[in-house]
């Protein structure tokens, strides 16, 4: 293969990571098949095929839920980001959970001799000009379609193949697989079964994505509106003690990309925010063994020169810094990656 | 994230969530109600 990557090994998180996972989905559809059939036991074949297709649609629903939190949730709060580490995994499985959704409605039909019905269903165009009555299984379709284009890209090699920042954009697609996900349910499901738990599950699982995206943009928003930079062009970023040690302050250029300038000790550098990974936010990482650690995944570079320790060969841009007037101050033009540019500044007190 | 990216993401986002609690609202609301039971099987007094 022309394209270079190195694939993530396993380690015990990652072991624990999808235990819990499998665990929990097995947990979830367990309960949901057995007390489905307590309060409303199936009374023939597709009944029973009913309710699992139920229990997994259910299931894949709400993971996509808990996806789509995961991020606004590690920015709001740093004790969720491990539910970050392995999430490509959970959605790997959202992917697998929902395909079993598919296979169950398959099987409808065809306990039933009737998978022609399914097609009908999907070819009676008039219908696509309705809203009620809009065949609502093509929604479900196309959503799992999307769930499988980012399934089969997760892998590290797409993630290299494609770059980050290509990656990163088409797995955005899974914001427009939810939205198919919830209006697949609302024109279908929803339609005919008049309990709560439908518009309750879809109404709690869309509006705590929403409040939690909602909550994290102010934030980042804050962030973004850039630091006012000095008749030089240079950035002012505080006394050199204002920078937490061994941690990063962010600052941004207006219009620019963010920065993150680290202090460990009385050294300070300077890298772009954006890990070469996945494009993690690397100032709200920690400097860990020496080495400047990515939140997401781990990724380490090194203060002096944005270089990965060996044998990894991955680069972050740098930027020139400077102490003037007991402030620390960052030149936003970067240079090139790996360039060695940190500085030793005299810390109060230390 | 990229800048791009965050961009993108406002501006998707928002857009996206309008319209789907827009059709999430109107699908509850124009749901038909449910279909009364035969005749047959309703109590008489």
């Amino acid at each position: 293969m022309s394209v270079g990557f190195r694939a993530v090994q396993w380690n015990r998180d990652k072991l624990i990571y999808d235990g819990v996972l499998l665990a929990g989905v097995a947990l979830y559809i367990g309960i949901f098949l057995i007390v489905g059939a307590q309060l409303d036991p199936p009374q023939d074949v597709p009944g029973e095929v009913d309710l699992r297709i139920r229990a997994f649609g259910s299931a894949a629903f709400l993971m996509l839920t808990v996806i789509l939190s995961i991020g606004p949730l590690a920015r709001l709060d740093r004790r969720f980001l491990p539910l970050l580490y392995n999430r490509r995994h959970f959605g790997v499985l959202t992917f697998g959970v929902a395909l079993m959704h598919f296979g169950f409605m398959i099987d409808w039909y065809l306990v039933q001799d009737s998978l022609p019905n399914l097609g009908t269903e999907l070819t009676t165009w008039p219908d696509y000009g309705k809203f009620i009555g809009f065949p609502f299984k093509v929604l479900g379709i196309t959503a799992l379609l999307v769930l499988f284009l980012m399934a089969a890209t997760s892998h590290d090699f797409w993630l290299s193949f494609l770059t980050p920042p290509v990656w990163k954009a088409l797995h955005m697609a899974v914001y427009v697989a939810y939205g198919l996900v919830v209006m697949h349910v609302s024109l279908g499901a929803m339609q005919f079964n008049y309990s709560w738990f439908l518009p309750l599950m879809l109404a709690g699982g869309f509006g705590t994505v929403s409040v939690l995206h909602v909550l994290a943009a102010r934030r980042e928003r804050a962030v973004d509106q850039g630091s006012a930079a000095g008749s030089d062009g240079w950035l002012a970023v505080g006394a050199p003690q204002s920078i937490p040690d061994q941690g990063a302050r962010i600052v941004v250029a207006p219009g620019g990309e963010r920065i993150a300038v680290f202090r460990d000790g009385a050294r300070i550098g300077a890298l772009s925010n954006l890990c070469a990974h996945q494009n993690g936010p690397i100032g709200e990482g920690r400097i860990i063994d020496g080495c400047i650690t990515c939140p997401w995944h781990g990724f380490q570079y090194r203060l002096e020169d944005g270089c990965a320790p060996p044998p990894f060969s991955e680069k972050l841009a740098t930027y020139r810094v400077r102490l003037r007037a007991g402030a620390v101050e960052v030149d936003p033009r970067p240079l090139p990656p790996g360039t060695p540019a940190a500085i030793d500044c005299p810390i109060a007190g230390d | 994230m990229r800048r791009s990216h965050r961009a993108i993401h406002r501006a998707l986002w928002p857009a996206l969530a309008l319209l789907v609690g827009l059709g999430f609202a109107l699908a509850l609301a124009l749901r038909p109600p449910p279909e009364e039971p035969p005749a047959a099987q309703v109590q008489q007094p």
